[in-house]
């Protein structure tokens, strides 16, 4: 019975760690084609993998390590005597300290990461230089919908509404290829903007205005959600993205500027 | 009564409500006991709910031959609602086809998968039109050659240009599971704004059951278009609860504002029909007994008077009808009713909702500015504040001197439409009957849309269903419209910044040093 068990606990790892193995063939692994379409959520997935790494190391070791220690206990012969290891001073050095190590290794290898992400407020270009990214819009979170509102073409973002300020909702539109800043509010509850393709989760706090910095590689659309259970309707707050060319983003604010300020009036001509 | 016209209405769908649930909760469903639920219904007006028990179960009649129920939509043809569906019509016979052993050559106009096995088959016009082959369905299409096998009766053979519908109702159905997963929980399944989560919110969720709607391009009279609607759905209504639909897609939006309309038609149907037969109720049977009795008490006096002074001819009053013989009599009037009348009525209502919701769509509904947006300067501003202070206009008296929404018309105790009675709390309330708060202009939150022809419109055909007024025609020319846009467009921006953007003190700097 002891040998059954033992090979049960052995068995289960081995399944775990298959499991991991396949998940990104089968799709169980990140949101969409998989990779990361942010400059700086490559960055995220490389620290991730590092730390599942780690991780996969130590489990493996601690799996074999209970497998071992189980079989030999399960076919320890009745005359043999165990070793009695509890207290060990040096044992109990060993694992503190190393794990430690681990953690504080870590903990200081990611900082630069962190930092680019939450206090640099820049993010390395593709040519490695820091650029101040651009305040592209206010998003504001409610109860169950973003509202945008983003400056005229060619003005910077202002903190207070502007008469000729574009407003969208359920859409942020964004230029790619480079870094911009978003400022996220809300105007209820606590939510959060989860961006996963591009690894952006950020909550909005109410009362604060939040800079979020990342940028968008592609021209293409990203799914956007609340990362923060804020009520019955929080399943609903899904949006998305629009990472569109500099040239093509700013078509979108002229002809996003043309409908908002439509005045209704048609020449006789062109009335339909 | 159901096929009062031959093709008049039809009977499109029999999924079950926990169908549409279970699509909507997925494996929860199970768990949260969703199939055993009470079954979706259509609730019934208060009004319908207090008429004497024939002519409750007269209008309930009605309105199920002509709408059905949640889970058997009916589709009233005569109502302009694009039920959906392929049109094709018999064209000349190919070789090899015998329209007498069910085949048939047509020609599709609209989307050709519809014609798919199992699709229902309406005859529009020709010998099978009506009530006979209301079970047709789609046998096979073949696309190559364009002929079409139906299964039903072979008998009689259609001829030469005979019109039909495959797949009828089918964006109607649609549109409901859209209206059942995303809009039912706060408008309720018959569109009566009582969803269950409609409690908690302020304003309500809209009762559809008017026929009313407030954020229109349309003319102060029409009813709302199939534009307005797309647009509440698409972008939601900024400042409430409803939230926008963007991502719903344009199939799936057309499909639900097609099936609000027909929720809002099926509502002001029964609304209108309680309403000609509001001499059928309990109430007013208590109270014809009531004044009969009164009537009677005083002639009685009058009679023992007459008596007591020694007139012997006096006539005794007739004794107050009783009343279980009151009932009855109501209920023989309107059996009475219901034989000569009642068809009649609910014809006219028909019509007269279809004329309706039919002219809402047209361009001559629309309001359209005659003159371009008046430029928007000081001077323009000024003559709009001007305009806005009058007592042409009074938007002051409800939206207050600053524009806060707290004129002195918010402070006075209003009338309930159509009647002497007041209501019971003070300041506005709109036709559902709850309370209503001028808006507060200065916040820049403009619910029927933010675009200037938007409150243009606002302006010219007042807000349908609220006591707020509108101007164009008669009170204002569109240029003195147009000045008042642009000064109460202004207001958001003028100094000091409302406090609502830069409340709550603790704000983090977004302007950050530049990186080096
Ligand atoms: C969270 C609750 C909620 C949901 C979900 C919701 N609505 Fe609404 N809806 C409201 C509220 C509240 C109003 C009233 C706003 C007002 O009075 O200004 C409203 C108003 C409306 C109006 C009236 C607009 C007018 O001009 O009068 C329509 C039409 C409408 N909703 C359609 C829909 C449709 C279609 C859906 C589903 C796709 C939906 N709503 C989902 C809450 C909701
Ligand atoms: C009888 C009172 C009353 C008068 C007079 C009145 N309003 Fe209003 N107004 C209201 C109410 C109530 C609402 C809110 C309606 C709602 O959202 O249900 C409103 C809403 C508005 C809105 C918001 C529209 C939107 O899309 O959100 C504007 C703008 C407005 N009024 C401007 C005016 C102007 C300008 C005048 C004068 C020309 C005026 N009102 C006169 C009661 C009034
Ligand atoms: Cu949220």
């Amino acid at each position: 019975m002891g040998k059954l068990w033992s090979l049960f606990f052995v068995f289960s790892a081995v399944i775990a760690v298959a499991l991991c193995w396949f998940a990104p063939d089968w799709n169980w692994w990140f949101p969409g084609d998989g990779k990361a379409h942010s400059t700086l959520g490559g960055k995220i997935d490389d620290l991730f993998h590092l730390i599942l790494i780690i991780v996969a190391v130590t489990f493996i070791g601690t799996q074999a390590a209970l497998g071992y220690v189980l079989w030999r206990g399960a076919t320890i012969k009745p005359e043999e005597k165990a070793l009695f290891s509890h207290g060990s001073h040096s044992l109990e050095v060993i694992w503190t300290i190393v794990p430690s190590a681990v953690l504080l290794f870590i903990a200081l290898y990611q900082l630069d990461v962190w930092a680019q992400f939450r206090i640099k407020g820049a993010i390395r270009d593709s040519h490695g230089k820091m650029v101040r990214p651009e305040p592209v819009a206010e998003l504001t979170a409610r109860q169950f919908e973003w509202r945008i509102r983003y400056p005229a073409k060619g003005k910077p973002l202002q903190p207070q509404p502007q008469p000729d300020d574009i407003y969208s909702v359920n859409e942020l539109h964004i230029p790619s290829g480079r870094p911009v800043e978003v400022t996220l509010r809300t105007d209820d509850v606590q939510h959060a903007i989860f961006i996963p393709e591009l690894r952006i989760k950020q909550d909005a706090v109410a009362s604060l205005k939040i800079p979020v910095w990342f940028d968008a590689l592609e021209n293409r659309d990203y799914e956007m959600l609340c990362a923060e259970l804020c009520g019955w309707g929080h399943y609903k707050m899904k949006a998305k993205v629009v990472a569109r060319s500099d040239a093509d983003f700013d078509a979108w604010k002229e002809q996003a500027s043309a409908e908002q300020f439509d005045d209704g009036f048609r020449k006789p001509a062109e009335a339909k | 009564m159901m096929f009062r016209h031959s093709s008049n209405h039809r009977s499109v769908t029999t999924a079950p409500w926990q169908l549409v649930c279970g699509l909507a909760l997925g494996i929860a469903s199970g768990l949260a006991g969703c199939g055993t639920g009470p079954k979706a219904e259509f609730s019934y007006r208060e009004a319908t709910q207090k008429l004497i028990p024939v002519a409750r179960k007269a209008i309930k009649d009605t309105l199920e031959d002509g709408f059905g129920t949640p889970h058997n939509l009916v589709a009233w043809e005569r109502f302009p609602v694009a039920y959906g569906g392929a049109k094709a019509s018999v064209v000349a016979a190919a070789e090899g086809v015998q329209p007498a052993s069910k085949t048939i050559s047509v020609s599709v106009e609209g989307d050709v998968s519809k014609l798919a096995s199992g699709a229902s088959v309406l005859w529009l016009t020709g010998t099978r039109a009506g009530e006979k082959a209301a079970a047709d369905t789609v046998d096979t299409y073949d696309t190559k050659t364009k002929t079409l096998t139906w299964s039903g009766s072979a008998e009689p053979a259609p001829g030469v240009g005979d019109v039909l519908i495959v797949g009828f109702g089918h964006a109607l159905q649609k549109g409901r599971a859209v209206y059942m997963k995303n809009c039912m929980h706060c408008h309720g399944v018959s569109g009566d704004g009582n969803g269950s989560t409609a409690q908690f919110l302020n304003p309500r969720p809209r009762d559809y059951r008017l026929g009313v709607f407030k954020f229109t391009s349309t003319l102060s009279a029409e009813k709302v278009s199939r534009d307005d609607l797309h647009r509440v759905v698409k972008y939601g209504i900024p400042g409430t609860y409803m939230p926008s639909f963007l991502l719903l897609g344009e199939e799936e939006t057309k499909s639900v504002v097609e099936y609000v309309r027909w929720l809002a038609m099926r509502g002001e149907f029964e609304k209108r029909t309680d309403d000609d037969l509001g001499d059928f109720t309990e109430d007013s049977i208590v109270d014809t007994v009531k004044k009969s009795k009164t009537a009677f008490d005083a002639a009685k006096v009058a009679y023992d008077a007459t008596l007591k002074a020694g007139d012997k001819d006096a006539v005794k009053p007739d004794a107050p009808i009783k009343l279980t013989d009151a009932r009855k009599i109501a209920t023989e009037a309107f059996a009475k009713f219901q034989a000569s009348d009642l068809d009649q009525a609910v014809e006219d209502t028909a019509s007269f909702l279809a004329e309706a919701w039919t002219r809402a769509d047209d361009e001559a509904s629309r309001i359209a500015p005659t003159v371009p947006r008046v430029a928007d300067d000081a001077a323009s501003r000024e003559r709009g504040r001007l305009l806005y202070m009058s007592d042409k206009t009074k938007c002051y008296t409800c939206h207050g001197l600053l524009g806060k929404g707290n004129g002195a018309a918010t402070e006075d105790f209003w009338k309930k439409p159509g009647t002497e009675e007041l209501y019971p709390r003070r300041g506005l309330h709109d036709a559902w009957g709850n309370p209503l708060q001028p808006r507060n202009l200065t916040l820049g939150q403009y619910r029927g849309g933010r675009r200037p022809v938007d409150v243009f419109r606002r302006l010219y055909a007042g807000i349908k269903g609220t006591p707020m007024p509108g101007f164009g025609k008669t009170a204002l020319k569109d240029e003195e419209i147009w000045d008042i846009v642009n000064f109460v467009m202004s207001l958001q921006y003028q100094s000091p910044q409302p406090a609502k953007t830069n409340a709550g003190g603790h704000v983090v700097a977004t302007d950050m040093p530049e990186a080096k």
